[in-house]
């Protein structure tokens, strides 16, 4: 059986800097996989590169067994990846409701002009409850009218788990999820993770810096360290890898930013 | 004189006659990549500084005979640099943190309110069917020819050594002051040296007064090639200098000089050599004809849209994103259902009172101007459409409407068809040269869409409007482009009364359209993407989609009423109602007071055609003090006002994007809010916005 996502053999070079080389990542269905290293390890490269934003020099993404290395950023998110943003990406002046039914209306693709012109683009009931349903399993219940301008950050990153499931992903890419919570919310964040993929089924990729929040939340990890993978397999046997501990978590002669 | 003969000789001159015009271009193209770099304002305005040098030295010298000496510091080494300096000073420096596009709406604004202010004050009259004198005694009589190919006037040679001169001294400044090499940091990187403690708001504003003299030295200089001295010729040399600082990336000067010069040549080589190829191919002539002007807007628009690098320089895409404070949501958060519907009720009463005492009362002259509100208002829908929802500025919007000018005139005089039919087919291709335009042009995103897309309007005016299957050839220059009134069953439009109606109701039509897209799929989609387009695209939008259709939807709002308006005059009137010009100032009003609603567009549609004879010719003083003649005596005011008022109104614009309507609306909404939580027995709001949450940063960055 093949991975849900197989990325082989990924280069990407920025003016002769290599950032990646020949990188593959597998995920399969329903599985949660850690990707992480030290900053400027290429995270962020591969993350664009899976998702379209940057075009790999060389290597195939494929993904359901499909090659999506040709397609776009918008045409390879309807083919069933979601993502979050590390810097929280909302929609500025739409409430949270509003987010989701965005992504409600995108995934049916029934939107046109002429329904619009009509009257019929209009939130549908049916379309508000599927809304409402995915909100009340991320706690979000209560501020569905609220505008995101008044939410906390943490209950900003849940939006975009919203926004992003309401496109049915088979996969979700979790861009650094805990970056500017503390402790406490990064926990809830991922308490509820875990209790939405246990329903909807979908498999995560998570990139991390918080190597406590990927060994609590993983069961697989790649570590990335200068664009080469340096190390596979089970996370806590990877976060114990000596390679692993000198590269990214710090033997003081190697600290770097 | 063998050697003039050849085809390389009448190179050589076409090269020697295009430099000095070349030298020009090239000084203006440095003026602007000057204050691009050190402010990150891409000014449009700079023609209009250019044009109030060139007016102040004929003022001076020609008018109050001054010598030329004297009538040269002043206009360019005095009032240029002051007009630099004000501008920096008094706009620019608290537009910081306003977007690039924000900035670039402003410097339109004022493009059109400076040379106004400036004929207010000196009570200039422009001057036409004269040419203007240039800087040196008899500089258009004396010839000189040091090839023997080209003799190149006096003016010309000057032209040439000035310019020469002052970009030398530009160059020289660079290299051997401590403010030169400060500002050239500055053009590198502005955050690092505020970091290295350098001023850089001081760094501004020299390049501020140095790039306005720049641009008034180019106006002077330019001014003995016209045969008229007037506003729009300097925003076409504007125009120009954007073609030629794009050549050179707006980040290099010394490519931005070589693209300037390289202009001037190119033009001058094919209004040598296109006529003789036109001998061997016919076909060719109308491109003949009007390339060469053209020139600047199709480089302009060929490198925007081919060069691919351009493309990625893109910033904030948004005029309505990162402006502080943040835009609220509370307008709508905070407001009852109940003071809602009294507000539109009142509104709607409001609205059908005054429509009742023009139709029944108002004499033709008050019925024809309200008529034009009206279809004004509805040809703004389409800048609502594409600025307020899908966040785009377009400059070409005029052009669009004059498409659906000539579209009825095209169908309805030489076919003729019933303009009734004609004006949706009009509309519909207007709609298909809009979605074509929006493919390459709202990639680019940002300014580079609203300079892209005036590059297709002056492009539109220069050359398509002469070929005979747009805006009728010779038939039109015999006879106008005259367009009939419809009568459809009982109705005669022919009666201004039943016009309006008409008008009325094509306006309520589009309104609804208009506020069906924005609640529907395409106004949410383009909201997201107007909100952050890199999560659109996560969820599956296609950014681009959604644009074209926004593009064309605004393209064809914006022909129907360009048709109504010619169906009202029974004329195209192209160059009074549609030009580039025209369209500029259509985007400012429109911005100004509300880009967002129908009611800001509404308002626009009244203060382009109501504004002048009811406010500035105190009409409504002798309404309400019941006679005309104790209306005081600062009446009429002149109707330049207009310009300048809301020229200036861009800046209100910059700060509060979302327009003078909803700006006010929000206020009265907050303070609302406010009074009812200070009343006692209401409880506070659970989630009472706070303006220094953290994630409110976070969220709009």
């Amino acid at each position: 059986m093949t991975a849900l996502l197989e990325a082989r053999g990924i280069r990407k070079s920025f003016a002769g800097v290599m950032a990646l080389h020949f990188v593959d990542i597998d995920v399969d269905a329903g599985e949660t996989v850690g990707l992480i290293g030290p900053n400027g390890a290429g995270k962020t490269t591969f993350f664009n590169c899976v998702l379209g934003i940057l075009r790999s020099d060389s290597g195939v993404v494929r993904f359901d067994g499909r090659d999506i290395s040709g397609l776009r950023v918008h045409e390879r998110a309807r083919c069933g990846i979601g993502r979050t943003f590390q810097r929280i990406e909302l929609f500025a002046e739409s409430t949270v409701r509003e987010h989701l039914l965005i992504a409600e209306r995108t995934r049916q693709g029934t939107g046109s002009l002429w329904k619009d012109l009509l009257g019929m683009g209009r939130p549908h009931r049916d379309e508000i409850a599927r809304c409402d349903e995915v909100l009340e399993l991320l706690g979000l219940g209560a501020v569905a009218e609220a505008p995101i301008e008044h939410l906390s950050l943490g209950q900003g990153r849940l939006v975009e788990v919203g926004r992003a499931l309401m496109t049915d992903p088979k996969l979700l890419l979790l861009d650094e999820p805990s970056s500017g919570l503390d402790r406490k919310e990064t926990a809830d964040l991922a308490a509820t993770l875990r209790k939405v993929q246990a329903e909807k089924g979908f498999a995560i990729l998570l990139v991390e810096h918080d190597v406590e929040f990927v060994a609590g939340f993983t069961e697989r990890s790649y570590v990335l360290d200068f664009g080469t993978m340096i190390a596979q397999g089970r996370t806590r046997e990877v976060l114990r890898d000596p390679i692993v501990r000198e590269a990214y978590l710090g033997v003081p002669a190697t600290e770097g930013t | 004189m063998t050697l003039a003969t050849g085809v390389g000789a009448d190179f050589l001159r076409a090269l020697l006659q295009g430099t000095p015009p070349g030298t020009v271009y090239a000084l203006v193209a440095l003026g602007f990549v000057l204050t691009y770099k050190t402010s990150g304002v891409f000014n449009l305005a700079f023609g209009a500084q250019a044009y109030v040098s060139a007016a102040m030295y004929y003022k001076a010298h020609t008018e109050w005979g001054w010598s030329i000496i004297p009538a040269l510091v002043l206009s360019v080494f005095v009032l240029a640099p002051a007009i630099g300096l004000t501008l920096e000073r008094l706009v620019f420096r608290y537009l910081r943190t306003g977007t690039s596009v924000a900035k670039l709406v402003v410097t339109i604004g004022i493009s059109l309110a400076l040379p106004n202010i400036f004929e207010l004050i000196t009570n200039f009259k422009g001057v036409v069917g004269r040419t203007p004198a240039g800087i040196v005694p008899n500089g258009a009589g004396v010839f000189y020819d040091p090839f023997g190919v080209y003799p190149f006037s006096r003016d010309e040679l000057t032209t040439i050594g000035v310019a020469v001169f002052a970009m030398l001294c530009l160059a020289a400044l660079f290299r051997f002051s401590a403010i030169g090499l400060q500002m050239r940091a500055v053009v590198e990187s502005p955050r690092m040296t505020e970091l290295n403690g350098i001023r850089s708001d001081r760094v501004s504003a020299v390049s501020w007064a140095l790039s306005s003299t720049f641009a008034g030295l180019a106006g002077v200089l330019i001014a003995p090639r016209f045969n008229t001295l007037a506003a729009p010729d300097f925003f076409n040399l504007v125009v120009v200098a954007i073609a030629a600082a794009i050549l050179g990336r707006l980040v290099s000067l010394p490519r931005a000089l070589a693209g300037g010069l390289g202009l001037g040549m190119v033009i001058s080589l094919l209004g040598t050599f296109l006529p003789r190829w036109v001998q061997s191919n016919p076909w060719l002539r109308p491109f003949q004809e009007n390339l060469t002007p053209a020139v600047p807007f199709v480089v302009l628009f060929g490198v925007l849209v081919l060069w691919p690098a351009i493309r990625r320089s893109r910033e904030v895409s948004d005029p309505l994103s990162g402006v502080d404070p943040p835009i609220s949501s509370l307008a709508l958060a905070t407001r009852s259902a109940r003071s809602h519907l009294i507000a539109r009720v009142v509104t709607v009463g409001a609205l059908g009172t005054v429509a009742a005492i023009v139709y029944f009362r108002a004499d033709a002259s008050w019925m024809f101007l309200v008529t034009q509100a009206v279809i004004m208002a509805t040809i703004y829908l389409s800048v609502t459409m594409i600025t307020g929802l899908a966040g785009q500025i377009s400059l070409c919007q005029g052009t669009f409407a004059a498409i659906g000018g000539f579209g009825v005139y095209q169908l309805a005089t030489l076919h003729g068809m019933s303009v009734l039919v004609a004006a949706p087919i009009a509309a519909v291709i207007a709609a298909a040269v809009g979605a074509v335009l929006s493919l390459p042009v709202l990639r680019l995103g940002g300014i580079w869409t609203a300079v892209a897309t005036l590059a297709f309007a002056f492009f539109f005016d220069a050359v398509a409007i002469k070929f005979s299957w747009v805006g009728g050839g010779n038939t039109s220059l015999m006879q106008g482009t005259r367009v009939p009134r419809p009568v459809l069953g009982p109705w005669d439009f022919a009666d201004d009364r039943a016009f309006l109606v008409l008008a009325v109701v094509v306006f309520i039509i589009v309104s609804i359209v208009v506020v069906q897209i924005r609640g529907g799929t395409i106004g949410r989609t383009l909201r997201a993407i107007r909100g952050s387009e890199v999560a659109a695209q996560s969820i599956g939008i296609s950014p681009a989609r959604a644009r074209v259709v926004a593009f064309a939807v605004s393209a064809a709002i914006a022909a129907l009423g360009g048709a109504l308006l010619s169906i009202h005059q029974k004329n195209v009137n192209y160059g009074s109602n549609f030009s580039p010009v025209s369209s500029l100032f259509w985007l400012v009003l429109v911005v100004s007071l509300g880009s967002r609603t129908i009611e800001g567009a509404a308002l626009a549609g009244a203060a382009y055609s109501i504004f002048d004879p009811l406010i500035l010719r105190g009409t409504i003083f002798g309404w309400i003090l019941r006679s005309p003649d104790r209306v005081p005596g600062i009446f009429p005011i002149s109707p330049k006002w207009r310009l300048i008022l809301f020229g200036l109104g861009t800046l209100q614009f910059a700060r509060h994007p979302e327009g003078a309507v909803e700006y006010w609306r929000s206020r009265t909404a907050r303070s609302l809010a406010a009074r009812q939580r200070s009343a006692p027995g209401t409880p506070e709001a659970p989630d009472a916005p706070n303006e220094s949450d953290a994630p409110n940063g976070a969220v709009t960055s």
